[in-house]
């Protein structure tokens, strides 16, 4: 069932023009230190500055070697030495050091910094502080979005989740209005602006006072893109932390996707070799799986290779003139195809391995349990026993998290005694984990003065250990504490099941979570488009906590085509997962958008997680 | 001209700046009877002699006076001091020419302009020369010697060539030229012999050619280069000329010199014969682009080569197109049928648009606004009978005809010429009018020519905010008021600007005001600091919700306040203690001191977990000594687990005892461990030590992931009745665990177990299942 789009779905806007301005910059900025030169780049900006600019570009404009920005000094007998870096004190540090090595040795070298996306005060001044400002030159590449593939952009910056939902650093928002500013300039203005979030808000009130200050540029052009969504990755944790189930989510979250390519390891490749590989809508295979429910994606790659194989039968019966054809013209794009096919097929075979192993059934049967909320004792159970197993440090925090989301935080006493249980198979350091999630709101403890919870405690103090847990059920199934629970029924998030939820046809984005969940970003996003406003969504406005946050902005200029009305991008602070996205494209085939997506990066449970724990120094 | 000059202009020390600029009068300069009481006085006029500026000297002689480019006056005193004046008559700055001239006093001096800027030039005492080519950026250069050069020369001039700067002078009947490496002698290609002293020397407007004035009365004309003669002539005035400049027109092939003596004025070109003027008054020449001026006491005058447009149109019975249809058109006013005649003539010729043209230009060069009427209205008629003519040509020149006039005007006084204007730019000639403070006029032209807001309007009201933010008499709010009122949200204009214009006239509250109108918070802050102002810094870096500015403000307040003010102010502002604290200080983390902190916050669980880290750590550096391997760092369950493997089981179970570890943990781990170890035998001891709190399925379990199924079938016995037919397709018993689940009736099972069923070899218990299924269902 491929990739289907209704006849009249639009076109997506062509994005490598952004690629295109990023190379140019670069390249500029590399011209602007003549002659040869060492170039360092941080490990993080390898891989999107491979999509951008090769090594072959690079050496055309007089890159001699590279190096990697990490914590050993390298030896670099060039001149001139450039360094690519994101703006970090960390990196400042590291070319102090070599800047006054050098300066210690005798040795003059010209040395540039070029900071991406843009140079923060902060950073100037550890160079200075170091006294090597002088010696170095700065420079910015503006370089924030990177078209990973046809509708998605990253800015590739994972740390803004804990930037800004932890730490309250705001610094990032600046670099999302500038890159909003970008879209806008390049794709014209959005007439339809919906956001919700206080970070949403910021980026949108800054990239507005951007379009005021130059404005005029964007006036009197044709919108391209209809509509624009901003959304807060803490409107919506839950579907984050869910195990992901699509095609595409599933090898993120078991080999995990970076910069929009995966590396294969040899259990995989069925050869010794590791090997990289794009996964974009140019890979077609990929491209007809990637959005599947991983049930039907066996079938549908065996379907593929008799489908293939036939295609190869075909030459049997050719007489020489057609044979000639058919290896000229078909021969290399099957066998391409073969390739793809036989990566897949391996990558779905290790996939299911590793699934069987840890109880995956088992698993997601938990998580459903919690999103329904049911048998709440039960799961919470299953959660101390997955602590005491050391099955995963990250996947315990994860169901954690999951728990406390969906129930409105933790009951004391289960608060304390998974921490501790935590505590003592994972160590001490994990007191600020759980300190940092409490904070980021993903992981607290329910207040002891809810009135229920009170009841609760003395009910329990009159009866029986055993009896007391039957009473906390009891309380917890009737409780309507949760926000979740609540917002999940007004939008009806758990789809009602009669019967088997046939996953090769899907009914609606729940097909996502197995047909047990409708992500609920994905759902806002779904409504508010509906209505083209907030309107009659204020309950769930005011029980995502955002009275004040959620903002529409129309322009009265119907100078928007039909077609860019269709055209919708969805910005995700804080990062989306790929679940999200094949929801959104589901959604889009059913109604005849067309979705772009816009994150700071793209991400799963496990990299929540893991941004959120403090691990040791 | 408007001025009322008492003393002749032979008494002053005068210069005028190019492009129509000021005149500068330095009166009673330092003349030989020195009459101490009285105090030169300086005098800033503009081209039509109104006065701009007057002040009284009071700094040392001044040798020379000179404006630059940026129509600055610069005074080259004696002592090798430029002091830099204003158009109004404020000081600027001043800056020294260096020691070796301070040391032998100014003999002479040259202000010139290049494509860097202006330049001084200036002879010493010792004859020497020193330069600097950009007073905006001064580098002196100090010329190389002239060899056995004993007196000052008789003239000397500097010349503009490849960018760079050189000396040309007379000594004698010798030329030498000076460039910043060495002097060499030169001798100009046809010369005439028997010159014995170089008089006067000059140099055209664009450095490129040179005219050179002989004790003999004969005038040489050449390029600046010296490599070619252009012409000559010989006026047989021996007498030194005052003023000798070029007067010629770019791109024009006629070259003209004028020279002046005290009475007699005489242009000399490529001709025969010369023409001669007779000066009434003391008069003063100025080189101009593409002409000269000539201004005394009571005139101002312009004198040029007429250009060509002018020339066909206005000679006498010429029969060039333009001045055929000016004809024309004047017949047509009459309502004469001549005029049909006279285009026709035209169209004829097929001359009709270059008659256009012609007369557009020559309407450029008119200074009249009815000639510069009549020729536009004759422009404008030829047009009607043309198919095509592009108007642009003739809009233009409409538009800056009336930006011409509106200048030339007296009250304005900036006579320029069409060619000059072009030159100049509208963006050059709007900064003069700021300059000379007529915003209005700025203001009115920017609207005429529908210049951009950020380059036109905008621009000149944030130069006219940033004047009257200097204005100390009226009070700030009126200031602040009448500054947002006027500017409202122009676009390109900055307060922050303006703000630090009022700052630096010391108004700083002035500038707080200003700064309230700046929207872009990044512009705010820093002013503020500069100001001292941190706190409110702070705040608006806060309120802009970017933390780069918060950092900026930080890290300043830091170096500028004591620990303990620092702090306080931090506390009112908790977005940026926790900035603070979460970059700058870094985590420093003990322990004990965590602990202790954490009773002090209430928090008495973390306050217990670090305690039972610290006694942890404590044990595990223990095991270490008495045990050896690895202890320290790990969780508690990994010590467990690391004490079972390493089979000190007696260990493992007190710690587990000491710290409380869970019954079902304490399973959990013993099973994982005891497997791992493969020990069977201490597993199945352990098995039976009491009833298991996590059941006997993971027990099966753990032996299936050892592959050890004689051991699992060990346990299955003991699972629980709810689990047992998972543990026996654990250890792969089909048959039986399809009876358990027949004598369960659980549906859930059956087909479980079912699934289960592989091929030929469980077809018998496949068919049994079917069988019980049916069974349940007929009941």
């Amino acid at each position: 069932m491929a990739f289907p789009h209704r006849p009249d779905a639009p076109e997506l806007p062509d994005f490598s023009m952004l690629k295109r301005l990023a190379r140019d910059q670069l390249i500029y900025l590399l011209e602007q230190l003549p002659g040869k030169k060492d170039l360092f780049i941080e490990a993080d900006l390898m891989s999107p500055l491979d999509r951008i600019a090769n090594v072959s570009i690079l050496k055309q404009h007089e890159v001699d070697k590279l190096y990697k920005v990490e914590s050993k000094p390298a030896v670099s007998s060039s001149e001139q030495l450039c360094f690519l870096v994101r703006p970090r004190i960390k990196n400042m540090r590291y070319i102090a050091n070599l800047v006054n090595a050098d300066k210690l040795a005798g040795r003059t070298r010209k040395y540039k910094v070029i900071f991406s996306p843009q140079k923060f005060y902060a950073c100037e001044m550890v160079l200075e502080e170091e006294g090597i400002y002088g010696d170095v030159s700065c420079d910015e590449w503006a370089f924030s979005l990177l078209p990973l593939d046809v509708d998605l952009l990253s800015m590739e910056l994972p740390e803004f989740f804990r930037d800004y939902f932890l730490e309250g650093d705001q610094r990032w928002i600046n670099t999302v209005a500038q890159a909003l500013h970008l879209l806008s300039t390049l794709y014209g203005p959005f007439p339809n602006c919906y956001g919700i979030g206080r970070c949403a808000k910021m980026s949108y009130e800054l990239w507005r006072k951007l379009e005021d200050e130059e404005d005029g540029e964007t006036k009197g052009r044709r919108p391209e893109i209809g509509h624009i969504f901003l959304l807060d990755r803490d409107m919506d944790f839950v579907t984050a932390l869910c195990s992901q189930v699509v095609y595409e989510g599933l090898v993120d979250d078991t080999f995990r996707i970076k910069c929009g390519s995966v590396d294969f390891g040899p259990e995989v490749t069925s050869s010794d070799k590791s090997l990289k590989v794009l996964l974009n809508a140019e890979d077609k295979v990929f491209n007809e799986i990637r959005n599947e429910h991983f049930s039907n994606v066996f079938g549908f790659l065996s379907q593929k290779a008799r489908n293939l194989q036939a295609q190869y039968d075909r030459r049997r019966g050719m007489d020489i003139k057609q044979m000639k054809n058919f290896v000229s013209q078909e021969l290399k794009g099957l066998k391409q195809e073969h390739r793809l096919l036989s990566l897949h097929i391996g990558a779905c075979e290790s996939i299911m391995k590793k699934k069987t192993k840890q109880d995956f059934q088992e698993l997601i049967k938990t998580e459903h349990a919690l999103l329904e909320g049911f048998n709440i004792r039960e799961s919470t159970s299953y959660i101390e026993e997955h602590i005491d197993r050391q099955v995963s440090p990250i996947e315990s925090l994860r169901l954690m998290c999951l728990l406390s989301i969906t129930e409105n935080g933790l009951i004391p006493k289960d608060y304390r005694s998974l921490k501790t249980q935590y505590l003592q198979s994972y160590g001490p350091e994990h007191l600020l984990t759980f300190s940092n999630l409490r904070r980021a709101g993903l992981l607290t403890e329910q207040a002891p003065g809810d009135t229920l919870t009170a009841v609760e405690s003395k009910v329990s103090k009159l009866v029986t250990d055993k009896a007391a847990g039957k009473i906390t059920d009891a309380f917890s199934s009737l409780a309507k504490r949760s926000n979740f629970r609540a917002i999940s029924k007004k939008l009806n998030l758990i789809p009602r099941v009669d019967g088997e939820y046939d996953l090769k046809v899907p009914r609606d984005m729940a097909y996502v979570f197995s047909g047990a969940y409708v992500p609920l970003s994905c759902r806002i996003i779904e409504q508010v488009l509906e209505r083209r406003s907030w309107q009659g969504l204020d309950e769930v406005v005011r029980l995502l906590n955002c009275s004040e946050l959620a903002f529409t902005d129309m322009t009265k200029e119907d100078k928007a085509s039909s077609e860019s009305l269709r055209l919708i991008l969805v910005v995700f602070l804080g990062g989306c997962t790929f679940s999200e996205i094949s929801a959104l494209r589901f959604l889009g085939r059913e109604k005849g958008y067309r979705f772009i997506f816009l994150t700071t990066a793209v991400t799963n449970s496990a990299r929540l997680m893991e941004a959120m724990s403090e691990v040791k120094a | 001209m408007d001025w009322d000059l008492k003393e002749e202009l032979r008494d002053c020390l005068v210069a005028a700046a190019p492009y129509g600029g000021p005149i500068a009068l330095l009166r009673n300069p330092w003349r030989k009877e020195k009459a101490a009481s009285v105090r030169p006085v300086l005098e800033i006029y503009s081209a039509s002699g109104m006065p701009l500026a007057s002040l009284l000297w009071k700094s040392g002689p001044v040798v020379s006076l000179g404006w630059s480019a940026e129509e600055e006056l610069l005074c080259v005193q004696e002592d090798g001091v430029v002091l830099v004046y204003g158009l109004h008559g404020d000081f600027r700055r001043h800056f020294s020419m260096g020691n070796e001239v301070l040391q032998n006093r100014v003999l002479d001096a040259r202000i010139f302009h290049t494509e860097f800027g202006s330049g001084v030039a200036i002879l010493t005492g010792a004859h020497r020369f020193t330069l600097s080519a950009n007073v905006g950026d001064l580098k002196l250069r100090r010329m190389p010697e002239v060899p056995g050069l004993q007196s000052a020369p008789s003239c000397w001039t500097t010349l503009c060539q490849d960018r760079v700067a050189h000396i040309l002078l007379a000594v004698g009947p010798d030329l030498y030229l000076l460039d910043h490496a060495a002097c060499s002698s030169v001798t100009p290609p046809g010369l005439a012999p028997g010159v014995s002293s170089f008089l006067q020397m000059a140099v055209s407007f664009t450095y490129r050619h040179l005219a050179l004035f002989t004790d003999t009365g004969y005038i040489w004309m050449g390029t600046a280069s010296l490599k070619e003669k252009l012409c000559e002539f010989n006026c047989n005035i021996r007498a030194p000329p005052k003023q000798m400049v070029w007067c010629s027109r770019p791109r024009s092939k006629e070259r003209a010199v004028v020279v002046a003596w005290e009475r007699r004025l005489m242009v000399v070109g490529d001709a025969p014969e010369s023409i001669q003027f007779v000066l009434d008054e003391d008069s003063y020449l100025v080189p101009e682009l593409d002409g000269v001026r000539i201004f005394s006491r009571s005139t101002h005058e312009f004198l040029h080569e007429v250009p060509v447009a002018s020339e066909e149109i206005f000679k006498i019975a010429s029969m060039a197109p333009g001045a055929l249809l000016l004809e024309a058109q004047k017949e047509y006013e009459k309502e004469s049928q001549k005029a049909d005649e006279y285009l026709r003539e035209i169209q004829e010729l097929g001359q009709l648009t270059q008659a256009v043209q012609q007369c557009i230009e020559a309407a450029g060069h008119e200074h009249r606004p009815d000639m510069q009427k009549s020729l536009l209205r004759a422009a404008s008629f030829g047009k009607c009978f043309l198919d095509r003519f592009p108007p642009d040509s003739f809009v233009r020149m409409c538009q800056d005809l009336r930006v011409l006039n509106a200048v030339r005007d007296y009250h304005i006084g900036i006579p320029l010429t069409y060619s000059q204007y072009k030159q100049l730019t509208i963006q050059v000639l709007l900064d003069r009018l700021v300059l000379r403070r007529l915003y209005p006029l700025a203001i009115q032209i920017c609207e005429y020519l529908r210049l951009p807001e950020v380059q036109g309007v905008s621009r000149i009201l944030a130069h006219w905010a940033c004047y009257k933010v200097q204005q100390k008499d009226v009070s700030d709010e009126d200031v602040a008021r009448a500054i947002n009122q006027k500017l409202g949200d122009t676009p390109g204009v900055s307060y922050s600007d303006i703000a630090a214009r009022a700052y630096g006239c010391g108004r700083t509250e002035l500038a707080i005001k200003l700064l309230e109108y700046e929207p872009r918070s990044g512009e705010q802050v820093p002013l503020l600091l500069k100001m001292k102002r941190s706190k409110l810094a702070l705040s608006k870096a806060i309120e802009s919700g970017d933390t780069d500015l918060v950092f900026t403000v930080l890290l300043h307040l830091k170096n500028e306040l004591n620990r303990g003010d620092f702090f306080m102010t931090l506390r009112n502002q908790p977005m940026a203690l926790s900035l603070y604290r979460q970059r700058i200080e870094g985590r420093v983390a003990a322990l004990q001191t965590a602990a202790d902190a954490f009773y002090k916050a209430k928090n008495e669980f973390a306050a217990k977990a670090t305690e039972d880290q610290m006694r942890l750590l404590r044990l595990q550096r223990r095991l270490e000594d008495e045990l050896g391997g690895r202890f320290l760092d790990l969780s508690l369950h990994d010590t467990v687990t690391t004490l079972i493997l390493g089979g000190h089981n007696k260990r493992a179970e007190q710690l587990a005892r000491d710290f409380r570890i869970p019954d079902k943990r304490l399973w959990w781990l013993k099973l994982t461990a005891l497997a791992d170890l493969e020990d069977w035998e201490e597993l199945e001891k352990f098995s039976k030590s009491k009833k298991s709190p996590i059941g006997y399925l993971p027990f099966v379990e753990i032996c299936m992931k050892q592959h050890n199924k004689y051991e699992a079938k060990k346990y299955t016995s003991r699972v629980g009745p709810e689990q047992k037919v998972k543990a026996l397709l654990l250890v792969g018993d089909v048959a039986q665990a399809a009876d358990v689940a027949i004598e369960h009736r659980n549906e859930a099972e059956l087909s479980l177990v079912l699934s289960h069923c592989t091929g030929a070899t469980d077809g018998a218990t496949a068919d049994k299942i079917q069988r019980a299924r049916a069974q349940a269902q007929k009941k």
